[in-house]
């Protein structure tokens, strides 16, 4: 809020008029504590050696109804910040990065016939694929749930 | 106007970086720029020559001004889109100048971008290769001069050709703050606020129907691909295409509704479509508050 304050008060100072925000000013989604997350929106929960991968609230908000869900083949390699798969709403196609790397052990078939179970639970039931890590180390670079929330009401506020 | 920019030029945060990028491309763009910047508060720079003036005149210009410097990044603040005109182009190349576009706009070394063509009678598929829904076999489209393609981006399939615009543009998302949902809705709008300079009632589609619709027909489509933060493809309003090619396919899967275009709507004389391109791509640029604006006629594109 401190900063949406010091935007508008720097913004009449250098007489540039601020645009209405689309969105109305809504408080953070849901973040949960116990996961780590990207900056591109993707969420992973760690357990030992294996990670589930899916989306944040956040993202799925700004998505829109999901439509269908590409997903990648079980035995495949995935990259940490490479895409692995898609998600499709409103006639668009967004990537879906993962955060870690390592290969594909299983992914949620039911998210071909229920595709929106990414919108309805994005941290449970719309789980995207399960990981086996080659590196648990590269999840220290990834940011917690009170980073995170920061990090989405920053990207919200910016205009 | 005036008063905005001494403000803006006497910062730190301008004199440092902006500029030198400025440099970096083709004359016509650095003109309008420092157009731009002299018609800051001293009334004798207006009529300066600007095509006299050297960026080394001016400004110092740092030892290492190279692309992806973050003297760069600082210059893009200033919302700037670099249209390209570029008449009827094949799909295919189209589509391999959207991904060159779209990488180097990842890596940040060029603005936001939007194409502005059309192109001969194509059909496409989305990623979903909804293939069920082209109504007649493959074989027999090459006998119709058409081509078939498939493509990544969402929505259906479609037909593209003469006498439809087409705008790709070739954004970042986290630049301008927008969702993939809010993106769409924006450029639904802006089909919208083009079909209402030709009196046309339109509305953007509820949910399930994106797209803009005259009653029950589809006058404008969308497609996009959002690939690490960067738009391709985008949307496709009928101007006045021949509307028998949608025959031959169940139009974004959708069957019970039907196809129109402007010249059968709008109840005036249409112009010229580069008259009608223009008019959409000021539309796209108002609605998503693009300050800065840079016409390429690449219709010579090899």
């Amino acid at each position: 809020m401190a900063s949406r304050l010091w935007g508008s008060r720097a913004a009449s100072y250098l007489r540039i008029s601020i645009k209405p925000s689309f969105n109305f000013y809504r408080p953070f989604s849901s973040v949960l504590k116990d996961l780590k997350y990207a900056d591109t929106h993707e969420w992973v929960k760690v357990d030992g050696s294996s990670a589930t991968v899916g989306i944040t609230d956040h993202a799925q908000d700004h998505l829109g109804d999901v439509v269908y869900v590409e997903l990648p083949e079980v035995g495949a390699t995935v990259t940490k910040g490479d895409s692995f798969g898609a998600v499709e709403s409103v006639k668009a196609t967004s990537d879906v990065n993962s955060p870690v790397s390592g290969k594909v052990v299983e992914v949620n078939g039911e998210l071909s016939s229920s595709p929106g179970l990414v919108n309805a639970s994005p941290y449970e039931e719309g789980w995207i694929i399960k990981v086996e890590m080659s590196d648990p180390g590269e999840v220290s670079s990834l940011m917690g749930a009170d980073q995170y929330t920061q990090f989405c009401e920053e990207e919200d506020n910016k205009h | 106007m005036n008063n905005r920019f001494p403000g803006l030029i006497n910062s730190r945060r301008f004199k440092n970086t902006g500029f030198q990028a400025i440099s970096k491309f083709q004359a016509g763009y650095q003109t309008q720029y420092l157009q731009v910047a002299t018609r800051a508060s001293f009334t004798e720079r207006r009529n300066f020559q600007v095509s006299q003036l050297g960026a080394k005149s001016l400004l110092p210009r740092s030892p290492v001004a190279d692309e992806n410097s973050d003297n760069f990044q600082g210059m893009r603040s200033k919302r700037t889109l670099e249209i390209w005109k570029m008449g009827i182009v094949n799909y295919l190349d189209a589509l391999k100048l959207q991904e060159k576009l779209a990488s180097k706009r990842k890596l940040g070394v060029i603005t936001d971008t939007l194409l502005s063509l059309q192109h001969p009678p194509t059909y496409t598929l989305g990623k979903r290769r909804t293939y069920h829904n082209l109504l007649i076999p493959e074989s027999e489209l090459s006998a119709m001069g058409a081509n078939l393609h498939y493509t990544e981006r969402g929505g259906d399939i479609t037909f593209h050709g003469p006498r439809q615009a087409i705008l790709y543009p070739i954004l970042s998302l986290r630049e301008a703050g927008l969702g993939a949902r809010k993106y769409v809705e924006n450029l639904e709008a802006t089909m919208v606020r083009l079909s209402s300079l030709y009196n046309v009632k339109v509305h953007a589609g509820e949910s399930g129907q994106t797209g803009v619709w005259v009653g029950e027909r589809k006058i404008g489509a969308i497609g996009v691909r959002i690939s690490s933060g960067i738009t391709s493809h985008g949307l496709a309003f009928n101007i006045d295409p021949d509307l028998s090619f949608f025959k031959h396919i169940v139009p974004c899967g959708i069957t019970d509704k039907g196809v129109t275009s402007l010249r059968m709507e709008a109840e005036m004389e249409l112009p010229e479509d580069e008259v009608i391109h223009e008019q959409l791509v000021s539309c796209f640029t108002q609605l998503f508050g693009y300050e800065h604006v840079v016409w390429k006629d690449r219709s010579f594109f090899p």
